[in-house]
């Protein structure tokens, strides 16, 4: 008995060690760190870990999804339309958001972080690899904040400078959200992207699929270009610091503004990035063949090739590869349908004649309009390499059944919206003549980010802007982009052919601010930047800087195609030769293509004349729209009242009202 | 503490049960048909000012084909290689009938022995299931094998071992091209699409050529169970129990991707893609998942009594977790041969995809003492103090206490009624419960996004390495505390014939991680989630029992009610903006509009304009459209600035979370049969359909739906339908008018809101046992024969298009995913 209770008691003392035992290891049992996930003071030590971090943050326009890609960009200008429209041209439809919008940090966060970690342990000399591509990533670091902000500017206009991550706390964050206005904004860009060029390397590291000292310097005479322009043409309005009106008065300290000289800096500094870039890079050659078989042209190669870096005039370029679930499907449509765009006809009968005269000079040589072909006659080699026409070779590798090659037909322009030959005259941009590039999802051609053209045009603009003449270098650009163009090199004879009234009728960008231009050099300076960037998203960039959409309030604009009520209605019959056009209000009927009274040109937007169409009438204009507004939960959230949005540090665009889901007010 | 089947001592008794499953799915909408849907689609185009999607050759088309006049679903593109489908193409498919099957098939089968004898008692049983999928293309395919084996073993006069094995192993596959999208797909799939082209070959956008060609994914899932448990009773009324259990888990997964071809006009093949990967793309991916969990309890319990009446026991123990899992993925691409989808048989991309490491673990020290006055009053009282890994520092250990009381007021003295009442029983309980919400293992560690060889940017050929700035983490993350107050009453009546339970219960989830609280956009990141919020919820839980027997007859009645709410009682919400919590918001509440009505006319659209502006809710307001409430009486129809003091003209309007839950279950036996019948449902739920199997024709065509459920929408005199003759003029239609790209109609409000309460016949079964006299001369001692059917009636006010139980499930809208079923099964229990 009395062992029992001994060993009774022994055993209640053993439970009770083991349990103190495992009390004190069990704190070591539940210390389990991460086993396979890199911690962050492990990492940005090596060449390697810069490199993956720059390349991470990488975000151009470029092809994606379904549709054309960046040759749709242009959609909604004055260049091209798709058979829907956009709210940026209906007044009231473009509403304020509620949350979300272009106010957001996160890309500038992402850099900011690799800055202020990577440069105290760049300047010690601590991250190993070779020195020169560990400068070069840096650069890439810097021109990667510097191209996020210069989104911001094009967006918004003033925004706040933020150079380092914050932390997590409300009034630290409150403050760092008052917007400083567009111009110091803009100097600060360019300070990033004098660091950025620096240190780049002009061959980058593994090719041209990573920023170089080209492209810097390019986007820099494009940044700087661009607020000297928005400064120059927006004077006087609330769109500038200090204008009349300006919503930033009274919320931005140590606020001064020569406005003048702000111009001139801007442009000094456009000319000296855009001569660097235009010196050393020539243009791609044109072997300025007529349409029908381009494929051994360089110049129109570059723009469908799968390899883009044996062009010099390429700075960089986005590659594809389906087998890598990268890819796109720009010749899905470019190559076989109309890719629910085309040009305009404005646009089209914007371009010069091979001479330099415009279409409407005595002695033009302009064979007129009757058909796509004839268009093309004599006209700036742009037009005709660009643009398809029937009859123009397709593809390059396969034939039909019987071994004739296989051509374009006539433009589908009553297709279903996704396929759609919108105005009638296609957009052949980026064709490839290889069979597998259109097959869905197999796009495999590059996409071109920066080309040295546009340094040979910013150089041109911004020079004219500061002299108020063609300089040397200017005459010298002018020229070469002419030439490749295959258009008369002498630039004079189209000044002195130009008649701006009528050009009017064709180019928005033939006024700013709301007046016709007065100078033919600026007007033709302007043309061929319209030309040159066909179908590449750069119009409405454009546009908006040089303040040319003000006189559509007054007199809203019609957008047409090509000349439908001509002989090219007989393209549209059915098997038993009747026609398959209708136009609108023919009973019982859809309509397919516009009225033949109102205008021998098809009218995209006239044809559907319900009132739920809003552009029926036209595009129109509120100059709010030349920036976007702010979305309201960022006033609420930084808001000194919860409840009145309007003690936020925060002040909202012009013309933009402070209430969710409300359309601009003027 | 979970007990499964033992052996008794005694013969050994043999069990083998089987049944057999035929499983149909329910609530499977109504395509409309190819000329309807043509119509329809017109319809909302019109109304949206586009050019309509159909032309009058293709209608022309589609009403020959339905007639017979014509047999071909398609005509070839006007550049003569491929075949139109969608706008062009003129069948007349069902495509629900086409991808589902009428009926599915699976069988289970089950056999056990158990016996043994005083010292040493067993239990072995197998099982086998396999179960057929509903997909008709998909071949999707189901077997479970399970294992177990429980031995208990008095080893000495003292000690007692209990071993308990179990394996399970469950194989599955499917066509690779089974996935959320082909589930999303198959309502966006146009009934003009035929299934299979003139030349006779399935067509490319039926998707049939990827399930059956495109590749099969399979998976191979194994547990092993190992338990041991040694009960030490060193002392009568005094144990200790050491118990182990080790969980081995074994995932196995592949997945092929083979080239699946659709063919031109001419009859030749050409690659289509498969899932997400591109056309004619071949490749295998093998993965493998092990996972690790050991669980430990040691504890002792303690039983004693004072002068008899005064009962005690106490218990005091440690418990501990540990989980481990590491994986590894591995691919390649460019199969030599279709026929051996192997990764030795593959030549290009060689990637290894991934292989981690995780682990986290729990321990916990827990005492709970139990007392009973001569079973009339009752005290219990825990207490456990829990220490986790996925917390760090002074965060990491809590105490948890909780008590509880009850009183039997039956077995007083002065209890007159035990006849009547032989037990009345009313509880009361507290406690606080840790809970770790969170679904990150390592909260605390700040991790760096590094994406090896995934970059979009394509570098000289190739994905490359990108890495990205790491989020926030807080270092304030910590346990929820749970607090629970409970009362309940427990009576049973008329000789423990009629049992009643009821509890109501009060909870409060302190220091609950909410969602994070809105802060500047200028941070750049996410804001971490810190335990900012409590929560309140209540309830209650009634539960009827009545037993019975009269004569041969017995039967029983259970009905359970319960409902429960809940409710935010602290956030960080100073504006009280309706987009996060704020406090006093209860789950589930539905903020919508108030609709007036559809305006039959424009002149009544006219009137309603005249008082209030539409504006911001869209423009060219017209007949067949919604007429909002302007309930602040500002002549604007608004979201005002979306806070609770100025939701403008928003109001809760429901609250989607199911109330007053209720099931029945009847039983009866009479002589040899058995019947049983269980109904169970939801007795109020608001629910707001989204998406394009609720409003149809709705975002742009290529998301839009037209099932014939839809057809109650507003035509007039000019409607595409009714000038066609295939519709009347409907001015007093449900739905109104349908557009394309347009959302002005479809904001969420009263008109729309959905009664998602429902009644369900769950189960029905019928059994028959053989006589006695019949079986027991070939030795079986039990046999007995049903026949049983699953979800048979529903009864539900909700549209049509939708099951009242998988609303609010996973899927891109509602609606879209695996279709509940409808089953009727038999079989057979035989015991020797």
């Amino acid at each position: 008995m009395k062992d029992n209770y001994i060993n009774t008691i022994s055993r209640i003392y053993l439970l009770l060690i083991l349990i103190g035992v495992s009390f004190i290891s069990c704190d070591d049992y539940l210390d389990r760190k991460p086993l396979s996930d890199v911690t962050p003071s492990d990492y940005l030590w090596t060449e390697a870990d810069l490199a993956a971090y720059a390349v991470g943050q990488y975000s151009f326009p470029s092809h994606s999804g379904w549709g054309p890609g960046v040759f749709s960009y242009d959609n909604h200008t004055d260049n091209q339309a798709s058979s829907s429209y956009s709210n940026r041209w209906v007044p009231g439809e473009w509403r304020v958001p509620q949350s979300g919008g272009e106010w957001n940090f996160n890309q500038i966060r992402n850099c900011n972080y690799f800055l202020e970690t990577v440069i105290p342990r760049w300047k010690e000399g601590k991250i190993s690899g070779s020195k020169a591509n560990i400068d070069h990533y840096v650069g890439e670091m810097y021109f990667l904040r510097a191209y996020e902000y210069f989104n911001k500017v094009q967006a918004l206009g003033d925004f706040p400078i933020i150079k380092t991550t914050l932390p997590d706390e409300m009034k630290i964050l409150a403050e760092a959200s008052k917007r400083r206005p567009r111009n110091e904004v803009a100097r600060f860009i360019i300070s990033d992207l004098d660091s950025a060029i620096m240190f780049l390397q002009v061959n980058p590291p593994a090719g041209k699929n990573r920023i170089s000292k080209y492209s810097a310097q390019l986007f820099k005479s494009r940044v700087a270009l661009h607020e000297a322009t928005w400064l120059k043409y927006h004077k006087g309005t609330p769109f500038v610091p200090g204008g009349n009106g300006w919503p930033g008065e009274g919320y931005v300290d140590d606020f001064s503004i020569n406005i003048d000289q702000e111009i001139d800096f801007f442009l000094d500094q456009a000319m000296q990035a855009a001569s660097a870039v235009a010196d050393a890079v020539p243009l791609t050659t044109n072997t300025k063949d007529d349409g029908y078989n381009s494929f051994s042209n360089p110049y129109f190669k570059m723009f469908g090739d799968e390899d883009l870096n044996g062009y010099q005039e390429v700075l960089l370029w986005r590659a594809y590869d389906p087998s890598k679930g990268i890819n796109h499907t720009v010749n899905h449509y470019i190559n076989r349908n109309g890719g629910n765009t085309g040009y305009t006809r404005a646009f089209v009968d914007n371009f010069l004649m091979n001479n330099g005269l415009p279409i409407y000079a005595t002695g033009s040589g302009y064979h007129g309009d009757d058909s796509i072909g004839l268009t093309k006659i004599n006209r700036d080699n742009r037009l005709q390499i660009f643009m398809k026409a029937p009859g123009d070779l397709r593809y390059i590798d396969v034939t039909n059944a019987d071994g004739t090659p296989i051509l374009e037909g006539y433009p589908a322009i009553t297709d279903i919206q996704e396929t759609r030959y919108v105005t009638g005259y296609p957009v052949k941009k980026g064709m490839s003549y290889f069979f597998d590039q259109s097959e869905g999802g197999q796009g495999s051609t590059g996409c071109i980010i920066f080309r040295a053209a546009e340094a040979y045009l910013n150089y041109i603009e911004a020079s004219y802007l500061k002299n108020g003449y063609i300089d040397s270098k200017a005459d010298q650009y002018w020229r070469a982009i002419r030439l490749r163009a295959g258009v008369n090199p002498d630039y004079t004879v189209t000044i002195t052919a130009t008649d701006i009234s009528k050009e009017a009728e064709n180019d928005f960008a033939a006024y700013s601010a709301g007046t016709l231009l007065s100078d033919k050099t600026l007007y033709n300076i302007r043309r061929e930047r319209r030309c040159e960037f066909m179908a590449e998203g750069m119009r409405f960039f454009d546009l908006k800087r040089w303040r040319a959409l003000d006189q559509l309030v007054e007199h809203p604009y019609i957008i047409e195609g090509f000349k439908i009520w001509g002989p090219m209605q007989y393209w549209y019959v059915d098997k038993d030769g009747n026609s398959i056009l209708i136009e609108p209000d023919t009973p019982g009927k859809t309509p397919n293509v516009s009225k033949r009274t109102e205008s021998d040109y098809l009218r995209p937007y006239r044809i559907n004349l319900d009132p739920s169409n809003r552009v029926k009438d036209g595009y129109s204009w509120i100059s709010a729209h030349y920036l976007s507004p702010i979305a309201i939960e960022h006033f609420n959230i930084t808001a000194t009242d919860p409840t009145n949005p309007k003690t936020s540090v925060i002040y909202q665009n012009p013309g933009w009202p402070l209430q969710a889901n409300a359309g601009a007010i003027e | 503490m979970i007990t499964t089947k033992s052996g008794k001592e005694g013969k050994t008794r043999i069990n083998y049960n089987n049944d057999f499953r035929w499983t149909s799915p329910i609530k499977l909408p109504h395509m409309m048909d190819s000329y309807t849907y043509a119509l329809y689609f017109n319809e909302a185009a019109a109304n949206a000012g586009q050019g309509a999607k159909f032309s009058d050759e293709v209608l022309d088309r589609i009403i020959k084909y339905q007639r017979g006049e014509i047999d071909y679903g398609t005509i070839p593109e006007p550049t003569g290689d491929r075949w139109q489908y969608y706008t062009g193409s003129n069948a007349n498919t069902d495509w629900f009938k086409e991808h589902y099957k009428s009926a599915a098939f699976a069988q289970q089968h089950n056999l056990s022995a158990s016996g043994g004898s005083e010292k040493n008692q067993f239990y072995v049983s197998v099982g086998y299931l396999d179960q057929g999928g509903l997909g008709r293309h998909t071949h999707d395919d189901l077997q479970r094998y399970t294992f177990t084996g429980k031995t208990t073993a008095a080893l000495t006069e003292h000690i007692k071992l209990n071993t308990n094995t179990k394996f399970i192993r469950q194989d599955f596959e499917k066509a690779t091209h089974m996935s959320d999208l082909f589930y999303h797909n198959i309502a966006r799939r146009w009934p003009t699409v035929p299934v299979k082209d003139p030349n006779g070959y399935y067509t490319e956008p039926s998707e049939i050529n990827q399930l059956e060609e495109g590749g099969r994914t399979n998976d191979q899932d194994d547990w092993l169970y190992l338990q041991g448990q040694l009960v030490i009773t060193p002392l009568k009324n005094w144990n200790i129990y050491a118990e182990g259990n080790y969980r081995i888990r074994n995932y196995h997964y592949h997945s092929d991707v083979l080239p699946a071809y659709a063919h031109d006009v001419q009859g030749n093949p050409f690659p289509i893609a498969v899932g997400w990967s591109s056309p004619g793309y071949t490749s295998v991916y093998e993965y493998n998942r092990k996972d690790n969990f050991f669980n430990s309890n040691i504890y002792s319990d303690y039983e004693f009594s004072i002068s008899d009446n005064h009962n005690f026991k106490i218990m005091a123990g440690f418990n501990s977790e540990l989980q481990k899992y590491r994986t590894i993925g591995a691919s390649r691409s460019n199969l030599i041969t279709p026929s051996l989808p192997t990764i030795d048989t593959a030549t290009d991309d060689s990637k290894a995809t991934e292989g981690q490491y995780q682990h986290w673990a729990t321990a916990g020290f827990f005492g709970r003492l139990n007392y009973n006055y001569k079973e009339r009053y009752l005290l219990e009282v825990n207490g456990r103090y829990d220490g986790s890994s996925r917390f760090i520092g002074s965060k990491r250990w809590n105490f948890f206490p909780s008590v509880s009381a009850g009183w039997n007021i039956a077995k007083e003295d002065f209890w007159t009624f035990d006849d009547l009442i032989q037990m009345f029983k009313v509880r009361v309980s507290y406690g606080d419960l840790g809970n770790q919400n969170t679904h990150n293992w390592y909260p605390f560690y700040p991790i760096m996004p590094v994406n090896v060889n995934s970059g979009s940017w394509l570098i000289n050929g190739e994905r490359p390495t990108v890495a990205s700035a790491p989020g926030l983490v807080s270092s304030l993350l910590t346990w929820e505390h749970v607090k629970t107050w409970d009362i309940g009453i427990d009576v049973a009546f008329l000789q423990n014939r009629l049992n009643i339970n009821f509890d109501y219960y009060n909870r409060i989830t302190y220091d609950m991680v909410g969602p994070a609280p809105k802060l500047p956009a200028t941070l750049g990141t996410s804001v971490p989630r810190i335990n900012n919020a409590d929560m309140k919820s209540w309830g209650f839980e009634l539960e009827a029992l009545w037993r019975d027997r009269i004569g041969d007859l017995s039967y029983s009645v259970r009905a359970v009610l319960s409902d429960d709410q809940q409710k935010v009682t602290k956030y960080p919400n100073p504006t009280n903006d309706l987009g996060q919590w704020y406090k006093g918001r209860k789950v589930g509440e539905i903020w919508g509009y108030t609709t007036i009505g559809l305006a039959r006319s424009q002149e009544e659209m006219d009137a309603h304009l005249s008082n209030v502006n539409q504006s911001t809710m869209g423009s060219k307001w017209q007949a067949g459209d919604i007429m909002y409430a302007d309930l602040d009486g500002n002549g604007e129809v608004n979201s005002g600035s979306y806070t609770t003091d100025n939701p403008g003209d928003l109001s809760i309007i429901g609250n989607s979370s199911p109330r007053y839950r209720f099931s029945i279950d009847l039983s009866c036996e009479y002589k040899d049969f058995d019947v049983r019948l269980f109904f169970q449902g939801v007795g109020k739920r608001d629910w707001m359909p989204n998406g394009s199997y609720f409003w149809g024709a709705t975002g742009n065509m290529w998301q839009a739906a037209g099932f014939r459920e839809h057809m109650d929408f507003f035509r007039d005199e000019n409607s595409v339908m009714v000038k066609a003759g295939i519709a009347d003029v409907n001015k007093d239609a449900y739905f109104p008018r349908p557009y394309f790209d347009n959302g002005k109609n479809t904001y969420t409000q009263t008109r729309y809101l959905q009664n998602a309460s429902y009644l369900r016949l769950k189960n029905v079964q019928i059994g028959y046992t053989l006589p006695l006299d019949l079986i027991t001369r070939i030795g079986i001692s039990k046999a007995r024969f049903f026949v049983s059917g699953e979800n048979l009636l529903t009864f539900t006010k909700m549209f049509d298009a939708f099951d009242p139980e998988s609303v609010g499930l996973s899927g891109w809208n509602d609606g879209k995913t695996y279709p509940l079923s409808k089953v009727i099964s038999c079989g057979l229990n035989i015991n020797f």
